[in-house]
């Protein structure tokens, strides 16, 4: 017994440290960026390196403010995020819906076809892509970004995995009651679907947050840049030291990790309730 | 159900609420007489109509390219559409000369391309089950009855997924500068500083460590809420039976876990396969080119310098092919039917 108990403290201890020591690592990266982003250049690339913040943050954000547009871009990509993330949530879920309790033609070949689709890595579609918004016209639009990616297939995998779950009872009973079709999906489906949709927001605007090489081959005004262009712009440019990104950086990270911080129950459980079982 | 808003008389008020009920309550006297079936297509044409016009036709469109050699935006019309009234123009896309399969057999011999092929591969071997290891453990150590602090812990580990994928990066690149934090540790506990980027074999490893830190806390979420479904009986039964920590782990939690660790391969496998903006911006493909990815070989190809498109879209084509041929194969080995 007293050999058991001895076991299960040594495995305590073992897991505590494991935990511990993760926390830290992945602390580490932020840290060091708050660091960087907190001291005046010169100290900064000092060898031995200042191990603890400064004061310099906000100067490092005035001179980052004065040579760069980059507060729009964080408005640009929170913008573009939001409005992808909203539209395309009612498209997949309508469409989810659909699939999960509605008959209609080819419903079993159609679903297939958006099934293969799944494993393709669809940011790839750059080329054609950048060539049919170009031929009409739209590089350099909000439009081009947002709309190509609308018809996302894992939000209507999720969605329809997930509506799939709603009892057939209940959505007959709201029909004898007289409930018109559009009202069952708006006043029963989508409330009931309300963890789904917080998971697929978070995939969706993580989709979107990080789309890097389609708005690095569209945009071309720095105004209209979003956070990773504006970001991989600042890298190259010669005026802009590490500092400044490092302070563009710790701002880039706000958005996501409030949506993030949220979110995060209902992203859990939204994506495992019943997506997966399949 | 129903709720039936009887319509206020119209000359006591026109406040904007009301005129938007209004509205509503004739949007919706037009909606109730869709049948049945009509629902249905109504609710999918939006998306269908997307999902053909910037998935399907791409994908078609990236295949069709890769016969072609690319020559320039073309401003000549394909066909039109005459209605009297309504003039339709369909653009031709691109002007194009076809080449048969020569961008595939040029493919053949070319050693950047499987130069990249190789450095994608390598990366994707290592990272991919480090990644996955980790997060199994840190969700097996969070799902532990013992531990506190839990959501501290869990937020912790998954925060890097809020960081952007370019800011991210520039953080990696200057934390494994020359003159960065890890040589700086390296030094106080002894070993010679090591050049990161200078290196093949460690350029790599910073890649590596740099997409492992950031995917690892939202790999972890999502097997950590798995093992949660995971009923308690199973265990309670195996522990009567006398199962040990590791059996109880073999035996319940790895089978009862297949379909979301399935899930969690598949799109890490993906996710790492398209790297881009990590090798672009910390190592930008190098040195000597053993950083490069496939990826960023096409946007290379593609976008920079002259535009090689119909090459770079038989490279796309190749690509996403082995993509989804190694997803599948992960589905079929992984599934249980």
């Amino acid at each position: 017994m007293r050999e058991q108990r001895r076991k299960d403290a040594v495995w305590k201890f073992l897991t505590y440290s494991f935990i511990i020591v993760m926390t830290i690592g992945m602390m580490v990266p932020l840290y060091w960026m708050i660091v960087a982003a907190t001291l005046p250049q010169e100290e900064f690339i000092r060898f031995p390196p200042r191990l603890y913040p400064g004061t310099e943050f906000f100067a490092n954000f005035a001179v980052l403010h004065e040579e760069t547009q980059f507060v729009i871009s964080i408005w640009n990509s929170v913008f573009i995020a939001v409005v992808y993330t909203a539209l395309s949530v009612i498209l997949c879920s309508m469409a989810g819906f659909a699939f999960a309790k509605y008959e209609f033609r080819f419903k079993e070949p159609i679903f297939y076809l958006i099934l293969a689709t799944l494993v393709l890595p669809i940011q790839l579609l750059v080329i054609p892509l950048f060539l049919m918004m170009a031929q009409i016209d739209w590089t350099d639009t909000f439009r081009a970004i947002i709309l190509p990616w609308l018809a996302n297939p894992i939000g209507i995998f999720l969605m329809r995995q997930n509506m799939k779950s709603i009892p057939d009872a209940l959505l007959e009973s709201a029909r004898m009651d007289g409930a018109t079709e559009f009202q069952i999906f708006y006043r029963i489906a989508l409330p009931a679907m309300r963890s789904s949709i917080a998971a697929l927001a978070i995939i969706l605007f993580l989709f979107q947050w990080d789309l890097f090489l389609y708005p690095l081959v569209i945009l071309e005004d720095p105004g209209n840049y979003t956070i990773p262009v504006a970001l991989s712009g600042l890298e190259e440019s010669r005026r802009i030291n590490y500092d400044q990104i490092m302070v563009a950086s710790s701002l880039a990270i706000i958005p996501m990790a409030i949506l993030f911080l949220v979110l995060q129950k209902q992203f859990v459980s939204g994506i495992l309730a019943g997506s997966l079982k399949e | 159900m129903a709720t039936k808003r009887s319509s206020s008389s119209p000359e006591r008020s026109s406040s904007v609420r009301d005129r938007l009920r209004w509205a509503r309550q004739d949007i919706s006297s037009v909606l109730p007489s869709l049948t049945f079936a009509q629902v249905a297509y109504v609710l999918i044409s939006p998306f269908f109509f997307l999902f053909g016009l910037f998935l399907l036709f791409p994908v078609v469109y990236t295949i069709y390219l890769s016969f072609f050699r690319y020559e320039g935006v073309s401003g000549d019309t394909l066909f039109f559409i005459d209605f009297g009234p309504f003039f339709i123009e369909f653009p031709q896309i691109a002007e194009l000369t076809f080449i048969g399969f020569g961008n595939y057999s040029r493919m053949l011999g070319d050693g950047l391309f499987w130069q990249s092929m190789y450095n994608t591969t390598y990366i994707l071997l290592i990272q991919v089950p480090i990644m996955i290891g980790l997060a199994l453990a840190l969700a097996l150590a969070l799902n532990a009855g013992f531990v506190r602090f839990k959501g501290v812990f869990r937020t912790a580990v998954a925060l890097p997924v809020s960081a952007n994928i370019v800011a991210y990066s520039t953080i990696f690149l200057i934390l494994f500068n020359e003159t960065g934090f890890i040589n700086y540790m390296l030094t106080q506990v002894g070993i010679e500083p090591v050049e990161w980027m200078r290196s093949e074999f460690w350029a790599r490893k910073t890649i590596i460590s740099a997409v492992t830190w950031r995917w690892t806390g939202y790999n972890m979420i999502i097997l950590l809420a798995g093992l949660q479904t995971i009923s308690t009986q199973l265990y309670e039964a195996a522990e009567i039976d006398g199962a040990s920590r590791w059996e109880k782990f073999r035996y319940v939690t790895l089978p009862q876990l297949r379909p979301v660790l399935l899930f969690v391969v598949v799109l890490s496998t993906i996710g790492t396969f398209k790297l881009f903006a990590e090798p672009y911006v910390i190592t930008g493909g190098g040195p000597t080119n053993a950083t490069i990815t496939i990826v960023q070989y096409i946007y290379e190809e593609a976008f920079v310098g002259s535009p090689n498109l119909g090459y770079a879209s038989a490279l796309t084509v190749v690509f996403v092919a082995i993509v989804s041929v190694i997803s599948i194969i992960q589905i079929k080995l992984g599934g249980d039917d």
